[in-house]
Formats: structure tokens, sequence, C-alpha cells
């Protein structure tokens, strides 16, 4: 039995359609419904209930026939996937199909995507950051891209608002660059990682580290349990201990009665009315029949990531807008941003050989941002900065000892060595060149036009990247860190997993997609409110701040209809 | 099966899981001619007698069941079989045939039929001209990776295959599906053995 209703309505009008259910359209649902709007979520893939639906979320790896690998079959229909490391048996099915659904890279991108209810919120990492005015005010100050026409203090009530409802954990460290969120009690350090933590700060004053700030229950909050310990997060967690649309937000829009979700809902556009000036409502493609529907509303949401809102705005062509629905600025689908991924150094800890610890816990160490933060952090290399992410563990690869039989195999039984690691999150440049485009010679399964990706890091990026892992190295090395091992992945964007900034956010319509409340220039009823209206990535994970900026804009459109301006 | 395992599957695992009967899968017919006694979905019986010979080198049997007591051969069988596409199946294929070949220039046999101390000297040779796995981190391995070599890739496969069997995983390494706590600084004495999850 369904927990959902999913019986929507062709001839029913909706108060508003919300264009997918990952983290933004979660919220957004949430919200909408909270304030009384019969709100329609259009989901392209299935249902995905919370528990019900988490298929893998108990099983030890004997207990999958091949233990976390995959077939052929599966590797084919993950072909650009499996390349994030990332995909294994316990998540397969969270992760969307390559063959059916292609895109086209210009130069390398890797698009990962969560087809599915709840979208990446089953599948994201769970750092969440508030993010401060030096991000807000960074295009500004050096003049790359447009100006936020919003601050931190625009948003600084509605990331509390977010953080009390989602729980986020972590610990209070009052630095300007990254705001504390209202936080439940933080998630504890290792030995290895207390005692590196004290020689790098130290080493090196400015410099912190802490607890990563995250989305993830370590006490009971709001009906879901606290974490378990268990690190099977992206399987789906039964106890609901981390923040997904699915044990969050969907159920609380679901609780006002308010609530239809339709799956298997391919949004092909959003329908605008060249006489009333707005749109009126959406045309999907039943993924199952292909069959076309049409469902009318008052206000729309688009939040189907970064990429697809653009794509569907992309998709919706009318007289008033034939390049795509508020494109009048020709800057929808540009000015594509990620963080750079997997930069940074690793080493092995001496001394706590006789410590261990109890628990797998889903989150590590933050040092936040230090370069470019006052005066006496400016860099001459780059713009801008990056934080690390990290952790101590004891791993290391008993393969690589030169011994084998039974000493050897007793010895693999005992915990291995204690490993450290960082790595850096660079903030990306919003360029104007960095662009999706539509490809009407590469269909999808449904014969739509698919998206051609054209986006690479450039020499600020890398010059952020350099000094990531330069940095990274002699800090570890400065906290007695041994055999430390500089690395870069050179990763090309999409690996982090951040994309941002194809319909973004400004004061003018002549060089933005969105207006200060996330509003498509032109069509005022349609809000888009995931990662493609930032105006600027920071270095910092963005997840937090597409919460607070959708629970502000869903505000704002509620009482903009009922002041009837819409 | 019991309660707890039923509710673990919830309904993926279809199929049944292949198993043989014996404990001790490799055994000799007669003085020439060694066998496995289940049957390869992948390695050919000589193949199947080579790894299992290996596995048993790397991982014996001590007061600790050894790779072949938890079926790491049969596994490996099976991932090879099931999750290798064509041309990785037929580079291992080769693997094996090259080390065999080696062990024959070397020590005038297979693998398998080497005596005790030439297996150890045999193994020996390939452990010091290996290459090594670099460290990894967040799914995928870091820093310029050389190339590893069949040796050590089957030795990681059957620390792989040994580790995550149920036997080992549950009775031998310290076995916690769901810690409730993180305590971050805990006395190695406290646990035991490393934890298997």
């Amino acid at each position: 039995m369904a927990n959902y209703n999913i019986d929507a309505k062709k001839e029913m009008t909706y108060d508003a359609i919300v264009i997918g259910s990952g983290i933004s359209g979660g919220w957004a649902a949430k919200e909408l419904c909270e304030k009384g709007l019969k709100t329609l979520v259009l989901e392209r893939g299935p249902l995905v209930e919370h528990v019900i639906d988490y298929p893998t979320m108990n099983l030890d790896p004997w207990d999958m026939d091949y233990r976390g690998g995959l077939t052929p079959e599966q590797k084919k229909k993950h072909y650009k996937n499996i390349r994030s490391g990332w995909v294994g048996q316990d998540t397969e099915h969270f992760w969307a199909d390559d063959e059916s659904n292609p895109y086209t890279e210009e130069k390398p991108f890797l698009w990962l995507r969560g087809h599915q209810m709840g979208g990446k919120s089953l599948l994201w990492g769970k750092q969440t950051y508030r993010w401060s005015d030096l991000d807000f005010e960074a295009n500004a100050k050096d003049g790359h891209g447009i100006d936020w026409p919003i601050r931190y203090k625009d948003l600084e009530s509605w990331y509390t608002y977010v953080e009390k409802f989602a729980g986020i954990s972590g610990e209070a460290l009052g630095l300007p660059q990254l705001p504390d969120s209202h936080f439940l009690p933080p998630m504890e350090l290792n030995c290895v990682e207390k005692h590196v933590k004290s020689r790098i700060e130290k080493n090196f004053p400015g410099r912190n580290m802490t607890i990563g700030r995250v989305a993830h229950l370590t006490q009971p909050h709001n009906g879901r349990g606290q974490c378990q310990y268990r690190n099977r997060c992206s399987r789906g967690c039964p106890f609901g201990a981390y923040f997904s649309s699915n044990a969050v937000t969907l159920p609380a829009a679901n609780a006002t009665g308010n609530l239809t979700i339709r799956p298997f809902s391919i949004v092909q556009s959003v329908i605008y009315d060249d006489k009333k000036g707005k749109a009126t409502g959406v045309r999907i493609i039943d993924a199952e029949t292909s069959e076309d529907m049409e469902f009318s509303a008052k206000i729309i949401f688009v939040n189907a990531s970064a990429l697809s809102t653009a794509h569907i705005l992309m998709n919706s062509v009318s007289d008033r807008f034939e390049n795509g629905l508020g494109n009048d600025s020709g800057e929808l689908g540009h000015n594509l941003m990620d963080h750079t991924y997997r930069v940074g150094a690793i080493g092995k800890v001496e001394g706590f050989e006789d410590t261990y610890y109890k628990g797998r816990r889903p989150n590590g160490i933050y040092i936040p941002r230090y370069w470019n933060i006052d005066e006496n952090s400016k860099s001459d290399k780059f713009l801008r900065g990056f934080g690390y992410q990290g952790g101590a563990y004891r791993g290391g690869n008993a393969a690589n000892k030169e011994e084998f039989g039974a000493d050897f195999k007793d010895e693999l039984l005992k915990p291995g060595p204690w490993e450290f690691f960082i790595t850096g999150f660079a903030e990306c440049l919003p360029y104007h060149e960095n662009k999706i485009s539509l490809n009407k010679d590469v269909l999808d399964k449904w014969g739509q036009p698919t998206l051609t990706i054209d986006a690479e890091f450039k020499e600020n990026e890398k010059a952020l990247n350099k000094q990531i892992q330069e940095d990274a190295v002699e800090m570890l090395e400065k906290a007695g860190v041994k055999d430390v091992l500089g690395f870069d992945k050179e990763h090309p964007p999409g690996y982090g997993v951040h994309e941002m900034g194809t319909a973004r956010m400004g004061r003018d319509p002549k060089t933005s997609v969105l207006n200060e409340f996330n509003q498509v220039h032109g069509a005022k009823n349609v809000f888009v409110t995931d990662g493609a209206c930032m105006t600027s990535s920071s270095c910092v994970n963005p997840s937090l701040t597409y919460m607070a900026i959708t629970a502000r804009a869903a505000d704002h459109a509620v009482s903009e209809l009922k002041k009837m301006n819409l | 099966m019991n309660r707890r395992k039923a509710l673990k599957r919830t309904g993926l695992l279809a199929g049944a899981t292949v198993m043989a009967p014996s404990l001790f899968s490799l055994f000799q017919a007669c003085k020439e001619e060694k066998r496995v006694d289940w049957q390869p979905e992948f390695f050919t019986q000589d193949e199947a007698v080579t790894i299992a010979s290996l596995l048993d080198t790397i991982l014996p049997r001590t007061q600790t069941p050894g790779a072949l007591d938890v079926k790491a051969d049969i596994f490996i069988d099976k991932v090879i079989a099931h999750t290798y596409d064509e041309e990785g199946q037929k580079s291992m294929r080769a693997d094996i045939a090259t080390f065999n070949q080696q062990s024959n220039k070397a020590y005038g046999s297979n693998f398998a039929d080497l005596n005790n101390e030439n297996k150890i000297a045999f193994l020996k040779e390939q452990e010091a001209n290996s290459g090594k796995f670099n460290p990894g981190i967040w799914g995928t391995t870091v820093g310029d990776q050389q190339p590893i070599g069949f040796y050590r890739s089957m030795k990681s496969m059957a620390i792989w295959a040994y580790t995550t069997s149920e036997e080992i995983g549950e009775n031998v390494l310290s076995y916690d599906p769901v810690p409730g706590v993180y305590e971050p600084c805990k006395p190695l004495s406290e646990v035991g053995n490393k934890w298997s999850l």
C-alpha cells in the first residue's frame, strides 16, 4: 500500500507544481504544502518510500551475490556513473541509467544523477555548511560573474529555519568565513584526528580543524532516530538519521494532506502563456507509457537539479521566449560550476597502535578556508579559496605486505596502520563559456533532445588545486604524518557533484535568469531554487544553501500569491 | 534462515548461492592429477587447482579457517564468471597461464604441483617483482598507480574474498552491524580483531 497520493488528475489545476523531489524539490514541496497549497510533485523516476524501498539497507557484504561487484550489464547501464567510484551493488538502483539518459561531453564532464523520488538526497555526502558574505560578495569584489542579489543577512534566518527542521550536527567555531549553524551536538574526532588537529593548529595559526558539519542526527530529532554509525547511508537509512527528502521533507509534505506525487513523470517543458505573461503549467511524458500529459498550476518550482532544470527551461520555448524560458539574457545554461575534487595528501600516523574506535562514523574532519579571507591571507596566485575534508582511520592495504602464509593471515585479522588524509574542494569561477546546450542529434529513450556539456576548470582552479596539494603535504608533514603522498586526480568538473550556475540569480534581467527571490525574469510565477540558481560557487558544499534559498523563495511565492501578484 | 537474516535480505538475493558440500575443496584424485571437488563456472579444472593452491598458500588454515575453508576460491570463480567482461576474463586466463609458465620455468612444474618449499620460494619472488597498490580515498586510488600484476591482484582478491566471507566477517573479525555509538578512542584490547564492516 502506497503511503503517498500518486493519483494525479489531469484536469485538475494545482496551486503549485514542483519539478523534482531531491533536496531542494523536497523542501519546496514541504513549504508549499504546509502553507496550504495543493501541490503536485513531478518525479522523473520511481517512488522510493522511506525504509520500504531501501532493499540493501541491512545487507552485509556476504549477503550480496558479488559482495558489491557489478555485472557487465550493470556496468554498461552505468558506463559513465562508474567513473565516480561510488556505484556498487548496494546503491546501483539509486543511480540514473546512463544508457537511457545519454549526454554528450564536449569536454570531459561527469554528470551524476539520481532519477527517483528523493533524487540525490539519498546519495549525498551530508556535509552542510552555511555560506558567508565572503561568498556572496566574491563576484562583486573581483569582478568575475555578476553580483549576487542577496547577502548573508537575507539568508541567515532561513538557514536557522531549515537547520532546526533538518537537524545539523557540528561544532561552533565563530569563524566569519564559515558561519555557525544551529547545531545538534557534534560527532567526535578520533585520537589521531585530535593529534593531527593540535599539530596543524599549532604550526599554522589561522587554520582550524573541526568535525564535519553534517545533516546526521546525533540525538533523536523531530521523530527521527539518531545515527547508529553503520555508514550505510547511501542505501537509505532505516532510522531516518540523515537528511533525505524521503525521510524528512516529503513525509512532512504528505502529512498536510496537500501533496500529490506523480512518479515516472519526465517534464518536457514549462507551458508559458504569452498573453498572460506567466507560466500556466507543465508538459510531461509518462516514462512508462510514453503518454504526453499536461498539468496546470498557479506557481511552478523547477528543482530538477542544476543541469536538468536548465534543460527544461531551454526546452520551454514560446513566441515570447524563443531561446528558452527566462532566457532574455542569453545566460541560461551558462556559467556552469562545480568544485574541484580529490586533490590533497594522505599518509600514515605512528604511535597509536593500541588505539581503535567503535562505530563507522559517516563523517570526517573539515578545515575551513584560510586563503583570501582577509588582507593577511591574500594570495597572489589565485582568487577565492578552498576547504578540506578528510579524516583518520585504520586501513592500509594488506596485499602490499611482502608476506603470505600463516603469520600473514593472523596479522590480517588485526587492524591495519592509521592513515590520515585531507582532500580539498576549491571554488570554481563562473565562466560564461562553461555551458550546456540542447542536442537534437542525440535523443534519449523517450525521443527527447539531450544535453551537450562543454565545461572545464581553468587557470584559477588549477592554481587553487596546486595550492591545495602543496598545503596538504606541508600540513601533514608538519603534523608528523609519515610517507606523505600528495595527489591530484585531475578530475574534470562533475566529479564534485556540486553543479551550479546554469540559471543564475542576479539583479539585472539582462545578465541573469532569476531575480533575488529566484523568480524567472519575465515569468514571475516560475521559481528555480536548486543548484542552477547559484551566482557563484563558494568552496563550501552548497546543499544547505539550496535548502535555505528554497524555503525563502517558497515563503515569497505564497506571500505574492496571496497578494494576487502571481 | 534465522529471523534476522530473513529480515536482512528483504526480498533481494533471488536465486540460490553456489555452495559445495565439502569444506576442503582441493583433493588429489591420483598422484599426477589434482582436481577441485566443485564445478567452476569460469575456471578450467587446472586453473581452479592453481587458484585454490595459491589461496591456500597465502591464507592457510591455522587456528582460524583458511581461504579454502571459507570457499574463497569458489567465490572468486563466481565473481570472474559474473562481473568480468570478456576481455577481463581473457586476461585472467592468460595471467594464470603465465603464472604457471613461470613456476614451470623456475621449479619444473605448475604452481599447485610444487612442494611447499618451492611454493614459498616462488611466491617470495612474485612478492619482490609485483607492483603495489597506492593508497585510496573515497572509492579510488590516488597518486601515480603503477601496474600491479597478477600475483598481487589475486592476493588482494583473496584477502577480499576471505575477509568478506560470512564465517570470517561474523565469527572471526569483530562484527557489529549496528554499533549505535561512535567511540572515537577505544583501547584496541577492548575490540580484539579488526572490525569486519
